[in-house]
C-alpha cells in the first residue's frame, strides 16, 4: 500500500486538493481580515460563480479564458448591490455578521432552487485531457488549477504589502479610525475589497463546478473548507492560507487514502478544534485584542 | 458610522451585540402573572376545544422544540452561542430510547438518564471550550456536534447507525393517546420555563447577565466566571437532553439525521430572531420558527428565502430581536432624524 | 339614465351568474386528496420532486378523462405535497396533517428511510395505505405487520442476488469487487446485502464508507485501488456522488469495469461524468425505448423541464395501481383497497413496470414488496442502451 507510485499518486492529489482550497478561502479571509464579517455567504456566492460559468461556458460556449473571468466579473458586480443592501450593517460587527449573512445565504440558496432547480449539473472541464507521467494519472485541468491558485496568491501578496489601495487595505484593517484621519476612504476601500473577495469566491466556485458538480447547495462544502482553511492558517492572514491549504489539502490525500474517510475527518476536526482551543487565531495569524 | 463600529467592537461587548447599559429590553407587561395565567389556561384548555390530533400534534413539536430553545437560551446568556445544541438533544434521546427499550427502565428514570447524560458530556468539555469567546465556541461547538453524530452514525451496535431506533414507546400506554400525551409535553414546557425565568431573575441570573456584559468586570468583580459558565452549561445541555427524549419517545422513531446542524441551526435562528436577552425571545421565536412553515406549506423555496430575509433584517436592525422590536422603531426614527438633520 | 342602464347590467350579470351556478352544480364534483409526503428542500429535493411529478401526472391523466368514478361518485383528484426536509420530526408532522387535516387516504412517499419511519406510526393505526421507497427492513417488517404500507420499487434485497448472477456470466475472470457508499441508512442497510450476495457467488468483497456529502473521492478510490480490484460497484450511491465516483475514479487511472447495482435514473450520472462515464454498467428501472413506457417519459418532458428523475416512473406506476385497485374495490374505504392491492399480483398490468408481482413473505412477513423486471444499462457517449433485462 505504501509503494513509491501511490505516494507520488497521493502528493499530486494532494496539490490538486490544496489548490482548489487555497482559491477558496482566499476571498473569504479577505473580507475577514480587511471588514472583520464573517461571510456566511460565501458558499453561496460560489455557487453563483459556478451558475455563471455554467451559463457562460457550458451553453454559450464562450471561450474558457474569457468565460472563467467573465463569470467572476459578472457575479462580483451584482453583489455590489448586496454591499450596498446588506453587508454594510455589518462592518466591524463579528457575531452579527455571523447569523445576517447565514441569512442571506439561505436567501441566494433557495432563490436559485426556484431560479434552476435543485438538479446537479455538470460544468465541462476547460479541458479534457489526462496527463501521465509514469504510472501517475492525473486531470490536466487541476494543473490549470494549480497554476491560477499560486498567481493568485502571489498577486494578492504583492497587491496588500506594495500597491496603494492594498497599503489602504491593511491600514483600514489595523484601525478604521486612524486610516481615515489618513485620508483613506473606508467606504470605497470596504467596496473594493469586498469586490475582490467575491470575485475570487465566484471564480473558485467555477472551478469547483468543473472538478465536482454544480447544484444550488453546492456552495455549502465550499464554505467549510474556507472556515477549515481559514482557521488552520489564521483569519486575515494571506500566507495563513496558503499554509492552511496545503495542510488540509495534503491531510485528507493522504490519511483519506491510507485510512479511509472516517480517519480522515475525525483527525481533521480534531485538529481544528484543538487548535481553536490551544491557538485559536491560527497558525499564521495574528492573535486579537 | 465609523465611530459607531468603534464603540461596537470594543471589549465592553463581546461580540453579541450593541446595548446601552441600563436598557432592559424585557417586555414586563408580557410577564405580568395575570396574561400568563390566561396563556396557561388556553393552552391546558386547548384540546378541549380543538380535539384535532395534527393540532395537538403541532402544540408537542412547539413545547418540545421551546424546551429545547429555552434551555440554548439559558447558555446564550452567558454570552456563547452553541452551534451544536441539537447534538446533545440527540445524546438525549438516544440514551432514553435505549434506557426504555434495552434496559426495560421506566420512563421517569430513562428521562432522568437522558438528562444526565448530555449534562455528563457538558461536565466534561465545558471547562475546555468554555475559555473561548464569541465565534471561536460557535465554531468548536458546530465541529463538535459534527464529531456526535459521526459518532451516532458508526457505532451502529448501539445507536442502530443511520437506520436510527424505531419503535420507540410511548411513556406509558396511557401516555400512548395524543391527548394524555399533550399534557405531559405541556407540563414539561411549563416547569422548565418556570424554572428557567426563576433562575434568570435571581441572583444568579444577574451573574450570568454580569458574565455577558464583561467577563473581565465580572471577575473582578469576584464572580466565579468559569465555574458559572460551566454550570449554567450543564444545566442547559442537561435540558435540551430531556427535550430530545420527549421527542423521541414523540415520534417514536430516532436516527442521526434528526440531531444534526440543521436542527441547532434551527435553535440559533429561534433565539437570534426572537430575541437573545429576554426568555420571552426563544419562546416568541419558536412560534415563529414552528408555526409558519405550517402556514407557507407549499411554498417550501419562499419560505426559506423569506427566513433568511427576516435574519438579514433582524440581525441588521434589531439584534435584540423580534422581543425587542421597540429598537427597531427606535432606531428607524433615528435614521429619519439623522437625514433630516434634527440630530 | 345611468342608473337604469346600470340597474340592468346587474340584473343581467345576476342571472347569468345563477344559470351557471346550476350548471356547474349538476356537474359538481367531490375533491379526493391524494397525499404526498416528500422531500422537497434540501439536498433530496431531486427525488422529492421526481415523487411528487410521477403522481401528479397519474392524477393528472385521471382527472383530463372525467375524474375517478366510485361507488357513483365522481371524484377530481387533488395531489397535495407536504416536505419532511428527509427528516423523521418533520414527516410525523407532514402525516399528521395529512391524515387529520386533509383526510386522505393515501399517501405516496416519504422516499428514504428516516422519513418513512417518521410517518409509519401516524399512518398505520389510522390505516392509511402508504407506499414507501426506503431500504429498511423496518418499513414492511414492524409492530403493525405493514398492513397498509407498500413499497414500490426493488430494494437491495430484491435485485442483489440476480446482478451478481449476471455480473458472474457476463464477466467471468472478474474475482475482486470494491464497494464505496455513503454511511446514510442506504449505504449501511444496502451494502451488507449486496457483500454477501456476491460472497456467495465466489467474489472477494472489499468496502468503503464515506460521509454523505463527501465530493472528493480520489483518496477512496486510490485505496481502493490498492485492493486490486476487478469490479467497482457503486451500489445504492445517489446520482450525483455515483457520477462523481466514476469520473473521478477514471481520473486517478482506473481501468477496471465500473458498475452500480441500484439506484434509478441515469441521466444525471451521465451529465456528471461526461466521456469518462463510456462502458460503464448500471442497474436502471425503466427501459425508455420500450413503447409501454414512452408515453409517460413523453408526457413528463412535456409538463417539466430538466433531467427527468428515477423515481418519477416508479411512484406514475404506484399511483396506477392504486386508483386501479381503488377502481376495483369501488370504495373509498381503505381496507378494501389494500386488499384489492393485494389481489392485482398476477392480474394486473402496470404502466411502467407491466405484470404486478408481490413478494416479501419470506424477508418481512407480509407480500407488499413489489419485484419488478429492471435493466441493465450500458453507457456510451452519453447515451444509455439496455443490454440485459433481468426478471428476479
Amino acid at each position: 500500500m505504501f509503494s513509491f507510485s501511490v505516494l507520488a499518486q497521493v502528493f499530486v492529489d494532494g496539490i490538486g486538493l490544496s489548490a482548489i482550497y487555497i482559491l477558496i478561502a482566499l476571498g473569504f479571509t479577505l473580507l475577514f481580515g480587511i471588514m472583520r464579517v464573517v461571510n456566511f455567504a460565501h458558499g453561496a456566492f460560489a455557487m453563483l460563480g459556478g451558475y455563471a460559468l455554467y451559463f457562460l461556458y457550458g451553453n454559450a460556449g464562450l471561450p474558457y479564458l474569457v468565460a472563467a473571468p467573465l463569470a467572476a466579473l459578472i457575479v462580483a458586480t451584482a453583489a455590489l448591490v448586496l454591499e450596498r443592501l446588506v453587508y454594510r450593517f455589518f462592518y466591524q460587527k463579528m457575531f452579527q455578521s455571523m447569523i445576517g449573512l447565514l441569512g442571506l445565504d439561505m436567501a441566494i440558496m433557495y432563490l436559485a432552487v426556484i431560479a434552476w432547480n435543485a438538479e446537479e449539473r455538470s460544468v465541462p472541464p476547460g479541458t479534457d485531457a489526462l496527463m501521465h507521467v509514469g504510472t501517475l494519472v492525473f486531470p490536466e485541468q487541476k494543473l490549470i488549477i494549480a497554476g491560477i491558485a499560486a498567481v493568485a496568491l502571489l498577486a494578492f501578496f504583492l497587491f496588500t504589502h506594495y500597491s496603494r489601495y492594498g497599503l489602504a487595505m491593511r491600514a483600514a484593517s489595523q484601525d478604521v479610525d486612524i486610516a481615515e484621519a489618513q485620508g483613506v476612504n473606508s467606504t470605497s476601500i470596504y467596496r473594493l475589497a469586498f469586490f475582490i473577495a467575491i470575485f475570487m469566491a465566484a471564480l473558485a466556485g467555477g472551478f469547483y463546478a468543473q472538478t465536482y458538480a454544480l447544484s444550488p447547495f453546492a456552495g455549502e462544502p465550499q464554505l467549510m473548507i474556507a472556515f477549515v482553511v481559514v482557521i488552520l492558517g489564521g483569519m486575515g492572514s494571506i500566507p495563513g492560507v496558503a499554509l492552511g491549504g496545503l495542510l488540509l489539502g495534503f491531510a485528507n490525500s493522504f490519511l483519506g487514502t491510507f485510512y479511509g474517510s472516517a480517519t480522515s475527518i475525525f483527525v481533521s476536526f480534531g485538529a481544528v478544534i484543538l487548535l481553536l482551543i490551544v491557538r485559536p487565531w491560527g497558525l499564521l495569524g495574528t492573535r486579537e485584542a | 458610522m465609523s465611530k459607531q463600529s468603534t464603540i461596537d467592537s470594543g471589549a465592553l461587548h463581546q461580540g453579541i451585540g450593541p446595548r446601552k447599559l441600563g436598557e432592559r429590553p424585557a417586555r414586563r407587561w408580557l410577564t405580568h402573572p395575570a396574561v400568563l395565567a390566561v396563556v396557561v389556561l388556553a393552552l391546558i384548555a386547548l384540546p378541549l376545544v380543538a380535539p384535532d390530533k395534527f393540532i395537538l400534534s403541532v402544540a408537542v413539536t412547539t413545547f418540545i422544540t421551546a424546551i429545547a430553545a429555552a434551555s440554548l437560551h439559558l447558555i446564550v446568556r452567558t454570552g456563547h452561542v452553541s452551534l451544536g445544541h441539537a447534538a446533545f438533544m440527540g445524546i438525549g434521546a438516544y440514551v432514553s430510547a435505549i434506557a426504555t427499550m434495552q434496559m426495560n427502565l421506566a420512563f421517569p428514570l430513562a428521562l432522568t438518564l437522558g438528562f444526565l447524560a448530555p449534562a455528563a458530556l457538558a461536565f466534561l468539555i465545558g471547562p475546555v471550550v468554555l475559555r473561548l469567546t464569541g465565534k471561536y465556541f460557535v465554531l468548536v461547538t458546530f465541529l463538535l456536534g459534527e464529531i456526535v453524530r459521526t459518532v451516532f452514525v458508526n457505532w451502529s451496535s448501539v445507536t442502530g447507525g443511520s437506520s436510527g431506533i424505531s419503535g420507540v414507546p410511548a411513556p406509558s400506554s396511557l401516555f400512548a393517546q395524543p391527548v394524555p400525551f399533550y399534557y405531559l409535553a405541556l407540563a414539561f414546557v411549563m416547569v422548565i420555563l418556570a424554572f428557567i425565568g426563576r433562575l434568570l431573575t435571581s441572583e444568579i441570573g444577574r451573574t450570568i447577565e454580569s458574565i455577558r456584559e464583561s467577563e473581565p468586570l465580572a471577575r473582578c468583580s469576584g464572580v466565579p466566571v468559569l465555574s458559572t459558565k460551566v454550570a449554567v452549561f450543564v444545566l442547559g445541555c442537561g435540558l435540551a437532553g430531556i427535550a430530545g427524549a420527549l421527542q423521541g419517545h414523540f415520534v417514536h422513531y430516532i436516527d442521526p439525521t434528526s440531531f444534526s446542524v440543521d436542527q441547532s441551526l434551527n435553535l440559533v435562528v429561534i433565539n437570534v430572531v426572537g430575541g437573545m436577552y429576554t426568555l420571552i425571545g426563544p419562546i416568541v421565536g419558536t412560534l415563529f420558527i414552528v408555526l409558519l412553515p405550517e402556514f407557507l406549506r407549499g411554498y417550501v423555496e419562499l419560505q426559506h428565502v423569506f427566513f433568511g430575509i427576516v435574519l438579514i433584517i433582524v440581525m441588521a436592525f434589531f439584534s435584540g430581536g423580534i422581543a425587542d422590536i421597540r429598537t427597531l422603531f427606535t432606531r428607524l426614527s433615528q435614521e429619519r432624524d439623522t437625514r433630516r438633520g434634527t440630530r | 339614465m345611468r342608473k337604469r342602464k346600470f340597474g340592468t347590467i346587474a340584473t343581467r350579470a345576476l342571472c347569468a351568474g345563477a344559470i351557471c351556478a346550476v350548471a356547474l352544480s349538476a356537474h359538481a364534483q367531490e375533491v379526493m386528496k391524494i397525499g404526498v409526503i416528500a422531500s422537497l428542500s434540501g439536498g433530496g429535493t431531486a427525488w422529492g420532486l421526481g415523487l411528487e411529478r410521477g403522481v401528479q401526472i397519474a392524477a393528472d391523466q385521471i382527472n383530463e378523462q372525467g375524474g375517478l368514478k366510485l361507488a357513483g361518485k365522481t371524484y377530481k383528484l387533488q395531489v397535495v405535497p407536504y416536505d419532511d426536509q428527509y427528516n423523521a420530526a418533520q414527516a410525523k408532522t407532514a402525516a399528521d396533517r395529512l391524515v387529520n387535516r386533509d383526510d386522505v387516504k393515501v399517501i405516496f412517499g416519504p422516499v428514504g428511510s428516516p422519513g418513512a419511519m417518521g410517518s409509519l406510526p401516524v399512518t398505520q393505526p389510522a390505516k392509511v395505505i402508504q407506499f414507501v421507497d426506503g431500504y429498511a427492513p423496518a418499513i414492511l417488517k414492524n409492530e403493525w405487520k405493514g398492513a397498509y404500507v407498500f413499497r414500490i420499487n426493488n430494494s437491495t434485497l430484491e435485485f442483489s442476488e440476480p446482478i451478481v448472477d449476471w455480473l458472474k456470466k457476463t464477466y467471468p475472470n472478474a474475482k475482486k469487487v470494491g464497494m464505496i457508499a455513503p454511511n446514510d441508512a442506504t449505504g449501511q442497510a444496502g451494502v451488507p446485502i449486496l457483500a454477501t450476495a456476491y460472497k456467495n457467488k465466489g467474489f472477494d468483497v472489499w468496502t468503503e464508507h464515506y460521509e454523505r456529502g463527501t465530493k472528493e473521492f480520489t483518496p477512496l478510490v486510490l485505496r481502493m485501488m490498492a485492493q486490486n480490484v476487478d469490479v467497482f460497484d457503486l451500489n445504492a450511491n445517489a446520482p450525483g456522488e455515483a457520477g462523481l465516483l466514476v469520473k473521478q475514479a477514471r481520473q486517478v487511472g482506473y481501468k477496471g469495469l465500473i458498475v452500480q447495482s441500484g439506484g434509478a435514473g441515469i441521466d444525471e450520472l451521465i451529465a456528471i461524468a461526461g466521456p469518462l462515464a463510456n462502458n460503464m454498467m448500471k442497474y436502471d428501472v425503466i427501459d425508455e425505448s420500450l413503447p409501454r413506457v414512452q408515453p409517460f417519459v413523453a408526457l413528463y418532458h412535456k409538463k417539466y423541464n430538466g433531467v427527468m428523475n428515477g423515481l418519477a416512473p416508479v411512484y406514475y406506476n404506484a399511483a396506477n395501481i392504486y386508483f386501479e385497485a381503488m377502481r376495483r374495490a369501488d370504495s373509498t374505504d381503505s381496507t378494501k383497497i389494500r386488499d384489492q392491492i393485494e389481489k392485482l399480483g398476477g392480474n394486473y398490468d402496470a404502466p411502467i413496470f407491466g405484470k404486478v408481482v408481490w413478494t416479501g413473505e419470506k424477508n418481512y412477513g407480509v407480500n407488499h414488496q413489489l419485484l419488478h423486471t429492471f435493466v441493465i444499462k450500458e453507457v456510451q457517449n452519453g447515451k444509455a442502451t439496455v443490454k440485459a433485462v433481468i426478471t428476479p
